[in-house]
């Protein structure tokens, strides 16, 4: 492989630190990048609507407006061009070979305006094909990530989507490995495990379904479900309606995901919708095996079905109730799957994943 | 840079040119403009006579780094000796061609340099679409897309036959040039279609094949270049001949390699696609190149394996061997079959209980397989529905009259020798939307042939046929053949070379300025029309006239009255007048909408219940919604179409709404209205909200979906099974649910009660007497459930042999076949009297009261049938993938089914060598069934119904 070149890489988001999966990516690849010698710098449109913790970083960073920009119209576009020229004057000042990796195509819209000119762009999706084509984004992301150097979905299989809708740019990188616990489960608590938002995409509405049909074949085992969010009300509602309320915990918001991770067997999801989910895959590198709707491409390229974890048709209760139940029944299969996740799952760490950035932004320059 | 232009390139492009000297400069600027910079183009001149080379040379110049340009000392005549001069010359690490009138897409490089990096295949293979640069809208054809929908990787072309099969093209391709190096790959010299051969040669050699879903070649094409390319003249002989031989040379190469499954699959292509595209020029070519073309195809033919006749529609099965028998009789009639799909253009014939394409060659097992057309179904088709040839044998112009004369095909005599016949024939401007008016013209003479109907007609074009101009240039020509009153329209056949010519003064109405001449031409599909041609020296008064203001008034024009009945009629509009209009009249106090199965049937309990309400003679005003024909629907109720503006208005006034399924979701119930869901079946299958595709929406789309559920005031149930299912599935209200049990199954309850009663031989109704059913013989009915069919059509087929079955328990047995609504079904002629299909009868009901005994698999008749006490069998031959690739079930039927349930045909039949053993040996089964999912079920239903809602309107 090519030797590696140190290079100015910039990460233009919505912003700096907005709560969400993106930024988490964003600041974990610049320490990353960081770290290999790369003069990394993160730029972010406006400020958050809700920000996140991001600790000191090594690397600048700048936010563009200092309140939101006013609405699409033309006194955003005057306004645009000014902070856009803010951008070029960034770019000018890089050394050359330098990379600009936009990560949200709403921050494209600013970018597109500045002087790229000798710069590599690429622009990212971080969600399934699926979800952006039934949202505004399917048409933004083909109207503005139309003329980067490389668009990039999240799995193979997704790009293959964007491609066949005209995104001839399109390639795919996968989101690396979060963290890699020293300690696994020991995988004795007789515990299924959740952790997702409280929120109708992370369907935990259909969580509760499978659960009745799980429960009363397990009565010695619990479910717990971290997370917290606007339809807790509602999903208790439900788990009371279903008489769930023995075997079900609720566990709020937690901050330590290996622990809670550590306390359970078995790892459930039942997203109606996912990118890479990252849940998945802390579950498999904490050596839990995972039993989860298919609802995404990222999902059966974490999970490796019947190997490492077990996947159901998505929308399908009956079928996620019985993968549950064939996990929950047979701790062998537990083990043997819990353990080759751990394995598996290395395919994602994190000097994986910088090495395909860096290979990428190589194969760009020929 | 300098240090770049040392090493070598990632990729060689390979542009060929010869006379092309206008677009050779757009064919190198897609490869210089490429993402990937890493690449280089090697122009190969065929020897141009024109200024291709020079041009070549002023690239190489202008680029000394990146192009060069040869020329052969010859021309070759083709395309492989330049691309192998190119191969040659080339220094990337890969090769790609490029001819010098198509164009790279601009990722092509990087996306193939990336995918053979990655995968290390030998050779990359992406999209290449079809550019028609003369079409007004910017036609782009994809070339076999479904090759190209995602990035896959092969070990071996084996893993893919249709790959070689069907992407012979060489230049949507990236070649390893060490591997063309080492396996020596060349293109073929001195012969047509050499893609074909070195495309083969590529894939058979390859270690790796990877496939990406990107475009990467456009592939300019000139429909009307008055020069067309080489692939594009079939018309010569030459090329033909070329073709053949160049598949000899694949069969070899895939022999040679023993390829024998690709070998089988590209017969089977060559069946479907090869040979018919050259069929279907043929009724227009000479008797002469008929002779010579097949006995080019004839040698070929010999060399395909015979059981791939089994794998193509009939008609290319049928069209080949008459190719190989030279029947031409009966060819060029099939011919004309497989241009107009579902034409019945052969008398066929019927031998021994099958239907055949003709009477000749059957004493040869295999034609006899090949000749056999039974499965199309033509025999069970009235007249109306079929689509017969009718071809032109006369034509003659004489002042503006045109004499016409043809024969149509009669085919199984579905025209009787004494039938009534009339005929008319209809002239129409082709262009949809300008369609507002047709000539209509009588057909004087009609005769009945036997296997033909012959006709005459001297329609007076001159006088009779008034144009608009401009915007309807072309006239089509129908023939409508009345037979005892039923009408079947027809299409004039006319391509016999020489038959129609001449032209003849019109008058067309707006701009006879510029045309006042019409004159006959053949469409593609080989039928009559009329053109009105254009004066040549007035010919760009035309253009401005079309592009002027009086085309683009008369366009307008149209356009905006398309435009305007579009929206009047569009579901939106409809949907407010609903909301906005209707529903602001007041409710009748009397009003009743029926509907059964969105308006497909007159059928089920709202059938039952309107009976009911019939027998008590109710006061009160009837409206039934039908959805395609009225027919079968009652008499003495006002019937309205679904969805049209009396359907609308009736549900807006209506007092209750009375379905068994769903009235169209978007219309809101009015608060005066009450709605009676009957529903229609007791679950096995997971249904509503306890189905994975209804979980998976957004709480918005589910909530909007309970309102479409919460209009239902009263459900229907017939056993506490519903209620844990259907109604909690729908997430119904206690107070909705109406335990009566359905109506439709009163008269079975009635029917078992009569049949304790009076204890003896059952007493059959009319159904039977109508259905021609023998008194000695028992009564079977099948009746599977829905089955999602892959493909166009919603051909059903029986898992069982059907012929097999009436020869084991014809003398026994009549089996009754009812397909579900979605699907239909062809039974043989074989099997007349024996096994019929019932599936067009609206009601159910009366059949199963008919039926001795029931075969079914999982449709919800088996609740119903069970209130009969009849031995049931369950023919579950696909259960497990039914139940664990569907949507699951609320119960495992192996364990509850009141009969034997089994999984093949001899299972079935060794089950139905006794009813009466069946019938006592699951008859507890039976009961706890009813009793389980029948409770409610006691015959008073639509009484009970009536009693509850309807009693006030009894007359005094």
């Amino acid at each position: 492989m090519t030797a590696t070149v140190e290079r100015d890489v910039f990460f233009v988001s919505n912003s700096v630190d907005e709560l969400g999966g993106v930024t988490s990516w964003s600041h974990q690849m610049a320490r990353l990048l960081t770290g290999r010698g790369h003069r990394v710098h993160v730029v972010g449109i406006t400020p958050p609507g809700v920000s996140q913790e991001i600790g000191d970083v090594p690397y600048p960073t700048t936010t563009l407006y200092a309140g939101q920009p006013p609405r699409p119209g033309r006194a955003r576009d005057a306004g645009m061009r000014e902070q856009a020229a803010r951008l070029t004057a960034l770019f000018r000042a890089a050394r050359p070979r330098a990379v600009v990796i936009v990560t949200q195509v709403w921050a494209m819209e600013w970018v597109a305006l500045a002087d790229t000119r000798g710069l590599t762009v690429i622009g990212m999706s971080h969600e399934s094909f699926a979800y952006s084509r039934a949202c505004s984004r399917f048409q933004r992301v083909r109207r503005h990530y139309r003329d980067v150097d490389r668009m990039l979905a999240l799995t193979r299989e997704d790009a293959d989507l964007w491609i066949v809708h005209g995104m001839n740019n399109a390639s795919f990188m996968p989101n690396p490995l979060p963290f890699m616990p020293e300690v696994p489960s020991p995988r004795t608590g007789k515990s299924v495990v959740s952790i997702g938002r409280l929120h109708d995409q992370k369907g935990i509405d259909m969580l509760l379904d499978t659960w009745a049909e799980v429960a009363p074949l397990h009565p010695d085992w619990d479910l717990r479900i971290y997370g917290s969010g606007e339809d807790e009300e509602l999903l208790r509602k439900q788990c009371t309606d279903l008489g769930l309320d023995d075997s079900v915990h609720w566990m709020g918001r937690t901050g330590d995901v290996p622990g809670a991770l550590r306390g359970g067997s078995v790892f459930v999801q039942s997203s109606r919708g996912e990118g890479f989910p990252l849940a998945l895959m802390e579950a498999m590198a904490a050596a839990v095996p995972c039993a989860a709707f298919d609802c995404a491409p990222g999902v059966h390229e974490i999970v490796r079905d019947g190997e490492d974890g077990l996947l159901a048709a998505v929308g399908n209760t009956g079928e996620l109730a019985r993968r549950l139940d064939t996990l929950m029944s047979d701790k062998e299969l537990r083990d043997r799957m819990g353990e080759a996740a751990r394995v598996n799952i290395q395919r994602f760490t994190t000097a994986e994943i910088v090495r395909r950035w860096e290979d990428l932004f190589g194969f760009l320059e020929r | 840079m300098k240090e770049e232009s040392l090493r070598s390139p990632d990729v060689s492009v390979v542009v060929i040119v010869y006379n092309d000297e206008a677009r050779l400069p757009t064919a190198v600027r897609s490869v210089l403009e490429q993402t990937l910079r890493g690449v280089e183009v090697v122009i190969v001149d065929d020897h141009s006579t024109d200024g291709s080379y020079d041009v070549a040379r002023r690239l190489a110049a202008a680029w000394p780094d990146r192009v060069r340009a040869h020329r052969l000392d010859e021309n070759s005549g083709g395309c492989g000796a330049p691309r192998n001069r190119g191969i040659a010359e080339a220094r990337g690490t890969y090769v790609l061609f490029l001819d010098s009138d198509d164009v790279l897409q601009r990722d092509a490089c990087r996306n193939m340099l990336e995918a053979a990096e990655t995968t290390g295949a030998d050779l990359v293979s992406g999209l290449c679409v079809r550019v028609h640069v003369d079409s007004r809208n910017g036609k782009e054809v994809k070339w076999y897309p479904w090759l190209y929908t995602r990035t896959r990787t092969l070990d071996s072309i084996s893993e893919l036959p249709d790959l070689l099969v069907f992407d012979t093209l060489s230049t949507n391709k990236c070649y390893r040039r060490q591997f063309l190096v080492e396996q020596e790959l060349r293109f073929p010299v001195g012969i047509h279609y050499e893609d074909l051969l070195f495309s083969a040669q590529a894939y058979v050699a390859a270690r790796r094949i990877t496939l990406v879903p990107n475009r990467v070649y456009d592939w300019n094409v000139s429909d009307r270049a008055t020069e067309k390319s080489i692939s594009n003249r079939r018309a010569e002989i030459a090329n033909f001949r070329h073709r053949m031989e160049i598949h000899r040379r694949v069969d070899r190469l895939l022999a040679d390699n023993g390829l024998l499954d690709l070998k089988f699959h590209k017969d089977v292509k060559f069946l479907k696609h090869d040979l018919v595209l050259h069929l279907r020029d043929l009724p227009f070519r000479d008797a002469g190149y008929r002779e010579e073309f097949a006995a080019t195809a004839r040698a070929y033919l010999e060399s395909i394996d015979r059981a791939a006749y089994d794998e193509v529609d009939p008609i290319h099965a049928v069209c080949a061997l008459l190719l190989e028998r030279s029947d031409w009789d009966n060819l060029l009639p099939a011919v004309d079959t497989l241009t107009n799909r579902d034409k019945i253009s052969a008398p066929l014939v019927e031998r021994d209980g099958r239907v055949y394409w003709c009477a000749e060659h059957l004493d040869d097992d295999f034609a006899r397989h090949v000749l056999d057309v039974t499965e199309l179904g033509h025999h069970t088709k009235p007249v109306e529905r079929m689509f017969l040839r009718n071809v032109l044998t006369g034509y003659a112009e004489r002042s503006g009259t045109v004499r016409l004369a043809g024969r149509i095909t009669n085919p199984l005599g579905v025209v009787p020798p004494g039938a009534r016949l009339t005929g008319e024939l209809e002239f129409g401007a082709r262009r949809k939307g300008v369609r507002f008016q047709t000539f209509r013209f009588p057909v004087t003479a009609l005769r009945h042939e036997g296997d033909a109907i012959a006709w005459e007609a001297s329609p007076d074009l001159s006088h009779g046929l008034r144009p608009l101009g401009v915007v309807d240039a072309v006239w089509d020509v129908r023939l409508h053949l009345g037979v005892d009153g039923v009408r079947t329209t027809t299409r004039l056949t006319a391509c016999e070379p020489g038959l129609v010519a001449g032209r003849f003064p019109v008058r067309p109405r707006l701009t006879r300025l510029v045309a006042d001449r019409i004159a006959p031409e053949v469409s593609s599909r080989g039928h009559l029309a009329f053109r009105i041609v254009t004066r040549e020296r007035v010919e760009t008064l035309v253009a401005s006239g079309v592009r002027g203001t009086p085309g683009r008034l008369a366009k307008s024009g149209y356009r905006g009255a398309k435009r305007l009945r579009g929206r009047l009629t569009s579901g939106d509009s409809k949907i407010r007048l609903y909301h906005e209009v209707f529903s602001r009249l007041p409710v009748k106090r009397r009003l009743v909408v029926f509907e059964s199965h969105l308006g497909r049937q007159y059928s089920d309990s709202p059938k039952a219940i309107y009976e009911e309400m019939r027998r008590q003679g109710l006061d009160f005003e009837a409206v039934w919604s039908y959805a395609g024909s009225p027919e079968g629907f009652p008499d003495d109720a006002v019937l309205v179409r679904r969805w049209s503006l009396p359907y609308l208005r009736a549900l807006a006034r209506a007092a209750f709404w009375i379905d068994n399924q769903s009235y169209p979701l978007k219309l809101t119930k009015r608060r005066g209205t009450t709605y009676l869901q009957t529903w229609h079946g007791s679950a096995l299958k997971r249904m509503g909200f306890d189905e994975p595709e209804w979980k998976l929406r957004p709480r918005p789309a589910q909530a909007e979906q309970q309102r479409v559920l919460d209009r239902f005031d009263r459900f229907l149930i017939r056993s506490e099974h519903d209620v844990r299912t259907l109604a909690r599935a729908f997430r119904l209200k206690e107070k909705t649910l109406l335990r009566v049990g359905y109506p439709r199954n009163d008269a079975l309850v009635r029917a078992r009660r009569e049949e304790l009663r009076a204890g003896g031989p059952r007493r059959r109704g009319p159904l039977a007497r109508e259905l021609g059913i023998p008194d000695d013989r028992a009564v079977l009915l099948y009746a599977p459930t829905f089955r999602h069919q892959g493909g166009r059509q919603r051909r059903f087929e029986l898992p069982f042999d059907v012929e097999r079955f009436a020869d084991v328990f014809g003398d026994r047995y009549v089996l009754l076949v009812r397909s579900h609504y979605l699907n239909h079904v062809v039974l043989p002629p074989s099997v007349r009297g024996r096994v019929l299909d019932v599936s067009a009868h609206h009601d159910v009901t009366p059949l199963l009261e008919l039926a001795d005994g029931l075969i079914t698999d999982y449709s919800s008749v088996m609740f119903d049938y069970a209130l009969l006490g009849r031995p049931m069998f369950f023919f579950a031959y696909d259960y497990e993938e039914y139940v664990h690739e569907g949507r699951g079930t609320y119960f495992d039927l192996l364990e509850r089914a009141p009969g034997p349930v089994v999984r093949t045909e001899r299972e079935l039949h060794t089950a139905l060598e006794s009813l009466d053993e069946q019938s006592v040996k699951y008859a507890e089964a039976r009961d706890g069934f009813v009793a389980e999912f029948g409770e409610y079920d006691t015959g008073g239903a639509a009484r009970a119904v009536v009693d509850q809602f309807f009693s006030e309107w009894r007359r005094a």
